[in-house]
């Protein structure tokens, strides 16, 4: 290397002040709106991370954190605190009828019970604010009765009868200005949505509340009482009691009302998981397939690569470009599309393999032949990724070591598994393990083809082809509704597992990392 | 009470009379109309949907002066959407079918629409009961759907009076080689109980018990009864006869009948463009029962606009849903881009009209079973179609029912 | 040495022929399947016999979005995938040529948190993004910005593992050598590791541009707007469930032309994986 020229550190400082000058430039840009939002724990994140990124490059020290710092706050932003996120759902009843919290379930509960006064008159609704040019402040409706040609105003108080004289109303009788008010426009009316919707003026029967630029006499059937935590029916004079430990409103016989909301539930995600014999019963069965599934997949598809990229790590074979091409195509086609081609290709009356073939097997219909199927289409659009890897891994390869053991007379095998398997293995295992990881959750290739058939008759939940990840996906999207709760609870497990063999090959790694060392 | 679809030409000129008013004091009138669109409306729905609604809502939009973008989402649609409105990050209006009501309402992201006695009196009164959930409204209909049974009349010049004439009918075309399959159904290897819905009624079985009022019970659960078992038995036999294949998937059912390669057809108003398309001679009838069966009655299903209970133009929304879809020229509009029976009842007769297929539609779908909106249904589907994917293809039928029903009361009851 | 050609050549082409004929065959199948003028799936045989027609094509790009998404994706993934490749091609140099605490078990953590299910981080996505739209509406929903971030999170994962792998295969006796000369480590990386680790960058460069086009979780929560799409989102959309048959032939023709500029980044890319320069330049 000596004959390169010394490097000159200018440039290098240009660069570095450069770049902190654009951080400062962002820093400056996401601080604004945190500023005038007054969100100040915002503001404190990013000036500590402003800060933190001044530090590290500023310090003549801390070299790894010179070069992981940016992927790693990306990193901790976009996946990490995601996956944290999910991961606290897992303690909770978070799914479809427990969304929110318990005051978004009381509003829903009441909104879904609001019921037109019988024989109301309908209103043409003019939303306004008490006083002159006023933007904000006190919300009333002004009234326009269309049947009686009545105007009235109606505030938090109860409805009052306007004055024609000081109206403008337009052709249809709306009202569009109105002393001592200021009418909104449609415009302002729809940004304000929110008030004006929420807001009920007060009758005898119930409330006139808003729906769209109509008013109507309505009236919620369900109140909630703060005093005794619950709500009334009073059409059925059912009381429903407030169940805080599941988060839900329950009456004395068991009725439910729908909208729930999320609470805390401790482990029960993770007992239910074990305890449920329908679970835990193909649990070990479909994961005893899934690790073949992984290890097939990450076998077939590196051998077949490594042995197309050795096929083609030759300086004089004719067309090697339109090879390789074609060799890659599969992998540059989108995936999911390629797989509904293929799961067509495997149907067993129209489909196009048993046609070229002459067979007539119901791929998808018997165990075998689908892991068999699934392995196939899994190995077609991964092999692609194994041959690029290899193709670069072999061209990385110290060339005056192969040429030393061609020199030492071994053939041209016996080099390959004495020296260029172990070398590339030392370049691939971390990707060899990342592979099984991606294999082992690959929901797509599952999911779109075979879709975890055959299914037995007795436990049609639980296909002979499903992964721990397509069988937790049912369990979780296929019930009365979205359980995510306990759906990240059952993903926590399967990560475990997936950590702990990955853990495991990765220690054996430490040997050959330090190869070169 | 001014006629709510009159203000389909609201931001044109009004051509309404100036409401009479009382009192001695007049109020001044302007020409202005109060009303007028601004902003963007976000209209969230599935691709294929969007496709036929976009240029309608794009029309209406452009001669009313507003802005409507309608965008498909491709996938899981539903839970986006709830996800979505929750966080304050969905759409203004949502455009589905009704039956995922139930569990929309259950998490808060639709409210009911307060619509006039006129506006309800001019829908399809099976539409109305369709989005009609605990005794409310939750949206608005515009078109509905329900299964028919299509031949085509070159093949098959008769209309099969039972199943199993239809069946036998099939077999001797296929026989003399006139056609490849007995009929055209979709089922796919998940099965499809949507498709097996009509031979599972005819045969005696039911999805939910119903109370008085027409709400569908979830605890008395028609899977479960003996009854489930002998209709199962017949769907089996369906399949025997090869008249219903786990093989015949979305991609084969109706093109093989568009290309003359099955005489008999089992679907919707949705394939009629591709139908007509082909230049085929066909007939539209009502699917036959079996022979002494009960009727052969498919879902009813809608076509219905929701308003998100946490849209940012909440206000334009509810106005938009609420006066705009319920007439009878967007509803005309809208059938023209996708030919299924509207809501509206002026429109659904005019179509009728013009459109002889329309009305053969209709009449198939009467007395049909609204497809049920209660979140329990959601755990039904697949269970059901398993059921129904393994015993045409030969399996045992009690061990499939039984374990279809199992299946659903556990997640029902969990 | 003609008969040496077979041991040498032969069995090359033989591979290769092999390997190409089992790649071709689906693509066989949407190609006629682009070109059918029926236009649906179950009219379509391995072998057009239908005649040749390009209304798909027409209609693809009539009908739909298509030319938009096109762009779209590839500034997406474009921007993406090189900004994640610098990303990563510096964090592996610190996994590889530093030794500091906590090294092996952020290795690991990088691996495992790819491993967790998407689908599940889909609320958690949402509830983020509503915040930062919030107070950053050009990083919200609906944006590229957002969306390429989003990516950007997960580029110190696999394409890290992956070049740390190739960056410990070089000596490093080359990295001590050129501190001796006086270099500064960020000199070593950028004028002496990184040249000599062009294919690999090359490789992994392609691969995370791969990624991205065929990314469909994310896009399709960020992208709502038809306008605003990205290819694998769009073309999903063509086959949805229902949909599926009567646009099989469009969504063939967009499936190929979305090969397209994979395989021009890897026509572009060829000669910096095959000419690699490792063999040279270690000897010194």
């Amino acid at each position: 290397m000596s004959t390169r020229p010394p490097l000159s550190g200018v440039s290098g400082q240009l660069v570095k002040i450069l770049v902190l000058s654009v951080v400062a430039a962002l820093a400056i840009w996401a601080a604004t709106p945190l500023v005038h939002a007054g969100a100040w724990v915002g503001l404190g994140v990013v000036v500590a991370v402003t800060a933190l990124v001044f530090y590290v490059y500023l310090s003549p020290r801390r070299l790894p954190a010179k070069y992981l710092l940016p992927g790693t706050l990306l990193l901790i932003t976009f996946q990490i605190l995601p996956v944290l996120l999910t991961i606290t759902t897992s303690v909770t009843n978070y799914g479809d009828g427990h969304r929110g919290d318990k005051a978004d379930a009381i509003a829903a509960i009441q909104a879904a019970a609001v019921k037109e006064v019988p024989g109301s008159p309908r209103y043409l609704l003019s939303a306004a604010w008490r006083g002159e040019n006023a933007t904000d402040g006190e919300l009333v409706f002004l009234l326009t009765e269309p049947g009686s040609g009545e105007y009235l105003v109606g505030d938090a108080e109860g409805l009052e009868p306007l004055d024609p004289g000081g109206l403008t109303v337009d052709p249809e009788g709306r009202i569009v200005a109105a002393e001592g008010y200021t009418v909104m426009t449609p415009a302002e009316f729809n940004a304000h949505s929110e008030r004006i919707t929420g807001f009920a003026v007060p009758t005898e029967d119930g409330g006139i509340r808003s729906t769209g630029f109509d008013a109507y006499e309505g009236v919620s059937t369900r109140t909630y009482d703060e005093s005794c935590d619950c709500i009334t029916d009073s059409e059925t004079g059912d009381v429903f009691v407030a169940d805080n430990e599941n988060g839900y409103f329950v009456t004395e016989t068991g009725d439910r009302i729908r909208q729930g909301w999320q609470v805390n539930v401790g482990l029960d995600n993770f007992t239910r998981f074990f305890t449920d014999p329908d679970v835990r019963g193909p649990f070990t069965s479909i994961f005893l397939w899934n690790m073949m599934f992984a290890v097939c997949s990450v076998l077939f598809t590196f051998v077949l690569g490594l042995l197309c990229a050795m096929a083609m790590n030759h300086d004089r074979i004719r067309g090697k470009t339109l090879y390789r091409v074609l060799m890659v195509l599969p992998y540059a086609m989108p995936s999911f599309a390629m797989l509904l081609v293929w799961r067509d290709m495997f149907n067993a009356d129209y489909g196009l393999l048993n046609q070229l073939l002459g067979l007539e097997l119901d791929w998808f219909g018997e165990t075998w032949t689908s892991r068999a199927a699934v392995l196939l289409v899994n190995t077609w659009l991964g092999y692609p990724y194994m041959f690029l890897i290899c193709t670069g891994a072999l061209q990385a390869l110290p060339r005056d070591t192969l040429e030393a053991a061609r020199i030492d007379g071994a053939t041209g095998f016996q080099a390959f598994r004495k020296i260029t398997l172990p070398l590339l293995l030392v370049a691939l295992t971390p990707l060899l393990i990342s592979s099984f990881a991606f294999n082992f959750n690959n929901f797509n290739a599952i999911q779109l083809t075979s879709g975890g058939h055959p299914f037995p008759d007795a436990s049609p939940q639980t296909g002979d082809t499903d992964l721990l990840i397509t069988y937790t996906f049912r369990l979780a999207f296929n019930g009365s509704g979205v359980d995510y709760g306990y759906a990240a609870a059952v993903s926590m497990f399967i990560f475990t597992i997936v950590a702990v063999i990955s853990g495991i090959s990765f220690a054996r790694t430490r040997k050959q990392e330090e190869v070169y060392r | 009470m001014r006629t709510k679809t009159a203000t389909l030409a609201v931001g044109a000129a009004l051509t309404m009379a100036l409401a009479a008013c009382g009192g001695d004091a007049e109020p001044q009138t302007t020409d202005e109309s109060g009303i007028d669109f601004q902003g963007t409306l976000v209209i969230w729905t599935d691709e294929e949907r969007a496709e036929s609604l976009k240029p309608v809502v794009q029309e209406f939009a452009d001669a009313n002066g507003i802005e409507i973008e309608v965008q498909g989402i491709a996938e899981n649609l539903q839970d986006q959407f709830v996800t979505a409105s929750e966080q304050g990050e969905g759409p203004d209006i949502l455009v589905q079918a009704h039956d995922w009501i139930g569990n929309l309402v259950q998490n808060g992201a639709i409210e009911p629409i307060p619509l006039t006695e006129e506006q309800q009196a001019a829908m399809n009164p099976d539409a109305l009961r369709a989005v009609t959930y605990d005794g409310q409204i939750y949206g608005t209909p515009y078109a509905m759907e329900n299964l028919a049974l299509i031949r085509n009349t070159d093949l098959a010049p008769e209309a099969p009076a039972t199943i199993e004439e239809m069946v036998a009918t099939g077999n001797e075309l296929k026989d003399a080689g006139d056609v490849e399959d007995v009929l055209s159904i979709e089922v796919g290897k998940d099965g499809n109980p949507y498709n097996a819905y009509p031979f599972y009624a005819s045969a005696g079985g039911y999805l939910f018990g119903q109370d008085a009022e027409g709400n569908y019970d979830p605890a008395d659960l028609g899977l479960a009864k003996p009854e489930a078992v002998d209709a199962f038995e017949k769907l089996a036999w369906l399949g025997e006869e090869g008249a219903m294949k786990t093989t015949m998937g979305p991609e084969h059912a109706i093109p093989m009948f568009a290309e003359g390669k099955t005489a008999f057809l089992v679907t919707g108003p949705w394939a009629m463009n591709q139908i007509r398309e082909a230049g085929i001679s066909y007939d539209i009838t009502p699917i036959p029962s079996f022979e002494g069966g009960d009727p052969a009655t498919p879902f009813i299903g809608t076509q219905t606009f929701f308003v998100a209970s946490k849209g940012e133009n909440k206000a334009f929304a509810q106005e938009f849903v609420a006066d705009f879809i319920t007439g009878a020229d967007l509803a005309t509009k809208l059938y023209e881009s996708d030919p299924r029976p509207p809501v509206n009842i002026e429109a659904a007769s005019a179509a009728a009209e013009s459109d002889p297929d329309m009305a053969k539609f209709l009449a198939a779908g009467e007395g049909g079973y609204i497809l049920p909106a209660i979140p329990e249904m959601q755990a039904v589907w697949e269970p059901f179609g398993r059921a129904h994917a393994a015993v045409i293809s030969g399996d045992d039928v009690e061990a499939a029912v039984k374990g279809a029903a199992d299946a659903i009361q556990e997640a029902i009851g969990a | 040495m003609r008969g040496n050609w077979l041991t040498t050549m032969g069995w090359r082409h033989a591979v290769g022929l092999l390997a190409v004929a089992f790649s071709l065959i689906p693509i066989v199948f949407v190609v006629s399947s682009a070109l059918n003028p029926l236009g649906t799936l179950s009219s379509t045989s391995l072998l057009p016999v239908h005649g040749f027609t390009l209304d798909n094509v027409t209609e693809l790009f009539g009908g739909t979005d298509f030319g938009q998404w096109y762009l779209n994706t590839l500034v997406i993934a474009g921007t993406a995938s090189v900004a994640s490749i610098f990303i990563s091609a510096l964090a592996a140099y610190a996994f590889s040529r530093f030794r500091f605490r906590g090294r092996r078990i952020s290795l690991l953590s990088l691996l495992l948190i790819q491993m967790f299910p998407q689908f599940l981080a889909i609320v958690a996505i949402f509830l983020i993004f509503t915040q930062v739209g919030e107070y950053w509406p050009a990083l919200g929903f609906n944006t590229w910005t957002g969306l390429i971030l989003v990516y950007l999170g997960g580029a110190m994962g696999v394409n890290t593992w992956l070049m740390k792998g190739f960056f410990d295969t070089l000596p490093k006796e080359l990295d001590e050598s050129a501190t001796m000369d006086g270099a500064s480590h960020g000199q070593i990386f950028f004028r002496i590791i990184l040249p000599l680790v062009t294919p690999i960058i090359a490789i992994t460069g392609l691969l995370a541009f791969i990624g991205m086009m065929n990314e469909f979780i994310m896009a399709s929560v960020f992208l709502t707007s038809s306008s605003d799409k990205t290819l694998a989102v769009g073309l999903t959309g063509m086959v949805a469930a229902n949909n599926r048959d009567a646009q099989f032939g469009m969504f063939c023709v967009g499936t190929l032309l979305t090969a397209i500029p994979t395989v021009g980044v890897f026509m572009f890319l060829q000669r910096y994986i095959v000419h690699g320069l490792t063999g040279g330049a270690v000897k010194g």
